[in-house]
């Protein structure tokens, strides 16, 4: 039994060790400087804690249960507290408790002497003149100093006591012990399941909902008027990290009042919940400095992004990779509009159509109405072609078209400028006055951005969602269940698939606008693929189907990770970690659709191209089992022959 | 029943025939306009022959290379009906491992060695790319594609989109923003001359050992007890479980497979094109799943035809058409698109019935 | 009575099999007409041509004195054409009431920006539909489930949902393709029933695909059969019971020459 243990603690070492390596390849010690050997070694003794726990209720598993897949235990599904007291409760036997303990010992020491020898390894190649850091970029002296808790000049100098591996070692270990000893005492005390059930009582009691209710509504309300309160002048609040601390506030201020919305009674409670919300987000353009502005007007942009992609996505389930394109039609055509540069093709046309080539040709909200228009005959332009293809094969032609309109932006140079881009875009004003002249020192130019995408994101949210509740939403879901069955329903393919794509477009080519005079310099390196990534993310993860969920996903993958400018190197590569483990933890999103949340794990279209003719299912087994069926009949007359 | 046939036709010009038709136009006019492109502009620029021809050597070596990704994304497609989005960053971590093991050589002097010596080395830098490649795609099948399995068609499109961002800006972090440079062993940087047609050594090789690589994998889908089973798996994973094949372990290998033939795809890409970087696998990889369409995805032998097409079309069209080189790019994707439209099925495509999924 | 539903010399060829061959039928109006015939004889085949799934190669099809050949399905269920499926084909993740409501989707014309600006025109006729959509539930006699979402529905009831769904569309001929497949004798009664209601309450012609012989003689005035996509028999149901090319084909050609009356399956 032994040997197989201690295999799995190596294993459980060697896991953790690859994590740790991973980190500290990406400099990740450098970055925390003196504090990075205790946190490291919490990450490892969170790592192994969890794969203990797995084991550990395996091995009671295989006492209690007889075979069977035991799952996971963190992400049991169903009831909280569903383990009965007995089964979890019971003491573990000491054995299967001290094997615990030295599997935690040995996987903490493998992992700190694997630690050790790289870092000794790292050290004294730095210490002995051979230059690793362009091969491996974040090994520096202040990086591998920060792993063995020295500074960088002793590493440099080759210059490191012995016992500060020694010491690396031992924090590792304990790490594996501590987390051993955490996993086996809440097994044998049965912590987790008293705790669980204990908790559960008082979420079950009515007061305690009552009281969780009130504080989940009042609590965007209290983080508004802190912001607010943070903005007065004399008032800090975590010392010089002001800015992001409010901007992180104000993020979740505007994802907790998504949350108090749906805690609120439908009725007259949910509609002054609503409109008290809206003042108070409303106000925010106003209290929020330049940065602060700037990220959330580019946050709500993309809510009007996700928003319009929703409809094509998650409506009418056209799963489209290229939707930048009808962003980037919008921001271009507002920006030919309003920017001082004008090429020779639009001024050509602008003198067959007989007006005059002035500059700026049109304000914000009068170029409005011609940007959502070209971009909706882009989305149809676009739509007309892939009408017969369904699914990949959609989301690949699509993403095509996206990267041939960027390629096209970029090599035009004619008409778009190409990679200098279009510089110098008007910022909307407010009938007929400039913005500068009424925003003076009341409102910021970043903060004029972000109400305007505020009320224009309301707006499109409200066209969403009337739309998806009339019958032309019932006819998008009926399309994205069962295109056959929904046209001999009396859906009229063609048109309703082309009129998802319009307004999906519309709503990109509106948020193009305002991305562009948010921009004021825009150049065909805006519109990369990752526009259309970050789009179809954030339906994804706040739920998709779901506008309330948008605007989640947005506040989560568009304004935090501005929160964390500081360690913008970090930053992608924790999303698209994130993008993974949410797709594995939460398939639906954050906050899903009613809908989505009735079948998460269904296969449902399943796969098909779209050939000339292609023959139902039953209508193949129709034709190709004729003749066997003939056949059997036949046989079955032979027998009826012999009976009598 | 003359009649009624005439009143079917008539009355067909409405309805979906109208779309059909109106699209079978769209695609003629296409086709005039490349042909009265590349006989009024292209052929009149009045290039040698040896130029053409050296284009399109130029074109197979690339169509080569891309075919080695384009089975990746094939033979994943044809067992799991997903998109591996990540594989183009399978290849680039193949270019990479490649970069090291070739400085490794160098400071060991190999480069400079008799033949046999550089041979062996050029060897071991395309198996350890290839063994590179491989222990990250068997990471990614593990982690971000196994969980998903039972999930509908869109979840792990966006954990693969998810793993190919992860994978790109590790390698950033880790290796740095700047361009690593192969440089080519004295041995093999020539060419060779015939007429006006110059052949570099590199192009032959990338070519001949592509074509073999294929072969090699041709052999052991159609040949062998493996590929019989992963030949089980993709026509119906659940039968093929009970007849005893084990699923899992096929998907694995099937992702080695695949990992593999990235990996020295990668190494040669790197020498083809001298250098790698972070982002060095997103367009190839790109242009491989075209390919991959392009011969009917789910088709092995349509993904290596079909990525030496693409090869030769983006070598020698943007010269035929007369258009800059910047534009080959937009001939690839206009290509893919235009083949989706037109024959969804791929140029060799089977039909895949509704039943697999 | 003239007929409704006019079928002449239909021919669809898939690759080189003739899937339904030749095939002339009349329908009259407010009829109950059975198709029979073994599995692969082309029933399905020409319900898809019917309802413009398929396009047939040659022939003509006639539906209150107008052609249908050419129209997309949608077009054809706005002439008056609805169809329930062999294999139940329900949007799965909407509510029973939601199925019927898209059903409906051709009766409602209120403008999309009506929609938007939730006119007082489209509130009314949103609620007519949702009322009708509520009525035709009860009458199919699923009026307590009508929040309930259609996957969740027991098989017997998600048949019944297709013919309402169907229904919503307010055809005047329905396709029914065998409603009574996989159901058990009591719900294959309450079937039958609502068949014979659905022609004298709502006046809607029926044409219906069905394999159990008890459905189709009880139920059905007149019975087509089709083998190897011809037809081989029409007439009443006691005709078509005595045609000896009926019994060949369901039976093979041996069994005919013994005795032709002599087959209980039929």
């Amino acid at each position: 039994m032994l040997p197989i243990l201690a295999n799995g603690a190596f294993r459980n070492g060697l896991i953790v060790f690859a994590f740790l390596g991973y980190l500290i390849l990406i400099g990740i010690p450098g970055r925390l400087g003196g504090s990075a050997l205790p946190i490291l070694a919490l990450v490892a003794a969170l790592f192994f804690w969890v794969r203990l726990r797995r084991d550990l209720s395996d091995i009671e598993g295989s006492f209690l249960r007889t075979g069977g897949a035991t799952g996971k235990p963190g992400w049991r599904i169903g009831e909280p507290g569903h383990t009965s007291p007995q089964e979890a409760g019971t003491p573990l036997p000491g054995r299967e408790g001290t094997l615990a303990i030295r599997k935690g010992l040995l996987a903490g020491i493998t992992t700190g002497l694997l630690i050790a020898v790289v870092s000794f390894a790292f050290a004294s190649a730095i210490g002995s003149g051979t230059s690793i850091q362009p091969v491996l970029d974040k090994v520096v002296p202040v990086n591998v100093a920060a792993l063995i808790g020295v500074s960088p000049g002793q590493i440099s100098n080759d210059e490191v006591p012995p016992l500060r591996y020694l010491l690396q070692v031992l924090f590792f270990t304990a790490a594996g012990l501590i987390a051993a000893l955490a996993a086996v005492a809440a097994r044998v005390h049965g912590l987790q399941t008293t705790a669980v059930a204990r908790l559960s009582t008082y979420l079950d009691s009515q007061l305690f909902r009552k009281a969780a209710r009130f504080a989940g509504i009042l609590l965007p309300f209290l983080l508004l008027a802190f912001i607010a309160w943070l903005g007065i002048p004399g008032v800090t609040a975590f010392g010089s990290n002001e800015g992001t601390v409010r901007l992180l506030l104000t993020l979740i201020a505007t994802g907790s009042g998504l949350f108090a919305l749906r805690l609120a009674h439908p009725g007259r409670e949910q509609k002054t919940v609503a409109l008290l919300l809206a003042l108070g987000v409303l106000t925010l353009p106003f209290i929020l400095d330049q940065f602060q502005n700037s990220v959330m007007g580019l946050v709500f942009i993309f809510v009007m992004m996700g928003l319009g992609l929703n409809i094509v996505v998650g409506y009418a389930g056209l799963l489209d990779l290229g939707y930048v394109a009808f962003f980037a039609i919008g921001a271009y055509t507002y920006a030919f509009l309003s920017a001082p540069f004008s090429s020779p093709y639009i001024s050509d046309l602008l003198t067959f159509l007989g007006i005059s080539p002035a500059n700026p040709l049109l304000g914000y909200w009068t170029a409005l109405p011609v940007a959502m228009l070209t971009a909706a005959i882009g989305g149809i332009l676009l739509g007309i072609p892939v009408l017969r293809l369904r699914g990949d094969y959609l989301a690949i032609v699509t993403l095509g078209f996206g990267e041939i309109i960027r390629l096209f932006m970029l090599n035009l140079g004619e008409l778009t400028n190409g990679p200098r881009g279009i510089l110098e875009i008007s910022q909307p004003g407010l009938f007929g006055l400039a913005p500068q002249s009424f925003s003076s020192g009341l409102l910021s130019s970043q903060g004029w951005i972000f109400l305007v995408a505020l009320v224009s994101s309301a707006v499109v949210a409200f066209v969403a969602i009337r739309l998806n509740d009339s019958r032309l939403g019932r006819a998008w879901f009926a399309m994205q269940e069962d295109e056959d069955v929904a046209e001999a329903t009396g859906v009229h393919l063609v048109r309703t698939k082309l009129l998802a794509f319009a307004i999906g477009a519309t709503f990109a080519g509106m948020a193009g606008q305002l991305y562009a005079s948010r921009q004021i310099n825009i150049f065909p390196e805006n519109f990369s693929l990752f526009v259309s990534i970050d789009a179809l993310a954030l339906i994804i993860v706040g739920g998709i189907g779901s506008p309330a969920g948008i605007v989640l996903g947005a506040l989560a993958l568009k304004g935090l990770p501005e929160v964390l400018r500081g360690v913008d190197e970090y930053r992608i590569v924790a999303f698209a970690a994130l993008l993974v483990i949410m797709m594995i933890v939460r398939p639906a999103g954050i906050l899903p659709s009613a809908r989505r949340r009735i079948q998460v794990s269904s296969t449902e279209d399943q796969i098909s191209t779209p050939g000339e003719e292609d023959l139902d299912e039953e209508e193949l087994d129709e034709v190709t089992g004729r003749r066997a069926q003939a056949a059997s009949a036949n046989r079955e007359a032979a027998r009826g022959q012999e009976g009598p | 029943m003359a009649p009624s046939r005439l009143t079917a036709q008539a009355a067909g010009v409405n309805g979906k025939t109208a779309l059909r038709f109106l699209l079978r136009a769209f695609g003629a006019a296409i086709l005039i306009l490349v042909i009265w492109r590349v006989t009024t502009v292209g052929l009149a620029e009045g290039y040698p022959a040896s130029f053409w021809i050296s284009q399109a050597l130029n074109g197979l070596v690339l169509g080569g290379v891309y075919a080695l990704v384009a089975l990746g994304y094939t033979l994943v497609y044809g067992i799991l009906f997903m998109i591996n989005f990540a594989h183009g960053e399978v290849m680039m971590i193949g270019g990479i491992a490649g970069f090291f093991a070739l400085q490794f050589s160098q400071a060991r002097g190999w480069m400079e060695g008799p033949w046999p010596v550089v041979v062996a080395a050029l060897l071991l830098i395309m198996l350890f790319g290839m063994a590179a490649s491989v222990l990250i795609g068997v990471a990614l099948e593990r982690l971000a594609y196994r969980p998903l399995r039972q999930a509908p068609r869109l979840v792990p499109l966006i954990s693969a989109i998810g793993a190919s961002l992860f994978l790109q800006y590790s390698v950033l972090l880790i290796f740095g923003v700047s361009p690593h440079s192969y440089r080519k062993p004295a041995l093999i940087s020539g060419g060779m001359r015939m007429g006006d047609v110059f052949i570099p050594y590199t192009g032959a090789i990338i070519f001949f050992t592509s074509i073999l690589l294929m072969l090699a994998l041709y052999f052991i889908i159609q040949r062998t007890k493996l590929g019989r089973a992963m030949r089980a798996v993709a026509e119906d994973r659940a039968t093929a479980s009970l007849m005893g094949v084990d699923v899992n372990a096929v998907i694995v290998i099937t992702f080695m497979l695949g990992s593999a033939l990235a990996g020295a795809a990668g190494v040669m890409l790197g020498f083809h094109n001298t250098v790698v970087k972070f982002n060095s696998g997103f367009v190839p990889g790109l242009k491989a799943f075209t390919a991959a369409v392009l011969g009917g995805i789910g088709n092995i032998p349509g993904a290596m035809f079909g990525a030496l097409i693409l090869g030769l079309i983006e070598a020698i069209g943007p010269s035929a058409l007369g258009i800059p080189t910047e534009y080959k790019d937009v001939i690839a994707f206009s290509l893919l698109v235009l083949i989706l439209i037109f024959r969804p099925s791929g140029l060799f495509g089977e039909v895949l019935s509704e039943k697999k999924a | 009575m003239t007929a409704l539903l006019s079928i002449q010399a239909v021919t669809k060829v898939f690759g080189g099999l003739t899937a339904v061959d030749n095939v002339d039928l009349d329908i009259a109006e407010r009829s109950i007409t059975s198709l029979i015939g073994p599995n692969g004889a082309g029933k399905t085949t020409l319900f898809n041509c019917l309802t413009g799934l398929h396009r047939p190669e040659t022939g003509e099809i006639l539906f209150d004195g107008r052609s249908l050949i050419g129209l997309r399905p949608d077009e054809i269920t706005a002439r008056g054409v609805a169809r329930t499926y062999q294999n139940i084909r329900l949007f799965g993740r909407m509510t029973a009431l939601e199925n019927v409501l898209v059903g409906q989707h051709l009766r409602l014309h209120a403008s999309h920006w009506s929609a938007i600006l939730r006119s007082a025109r489209q509130q009314a006729e949103e609620r007519a539909a949702r009322t009708f959509a509520l009525e035709l539930l009860a009458f199919v006699g699923l009026e307590s489930h009508a929040e309930v979402v259609s996957t969740n529905l027991p098989y017997g009831e998600q048949r019944l949902l297709e013919v309402a769904r169907a229904l919503g569309s307010r055809p005047s001929l329905l396709l029914l393709d065998e409603p009574a497949a996989g159901m058990n004798p009591s719900e294959t009664d309450r079937m039958m029933e609502l068949v014979h209601r659905l022609r004298d309450e709502m006046g809607i012609t029926i044409f219906l695909i069905e394999h159990d012989m008890k459905v189709v003689m009880s139920v059905s005035e007149t019975v087509a059969v089709l083998d190897y996509g011809e037809k081989i028999a029409e007439g009443t149901p006691e005709e078509v019971r005595a045609n000896a090319r009926v019994v060949e084909a369901y039976l093979g050609p041996e069994v005919v020459l013994q005795d032709t009356a002599d087959t209980p399956n039929l």
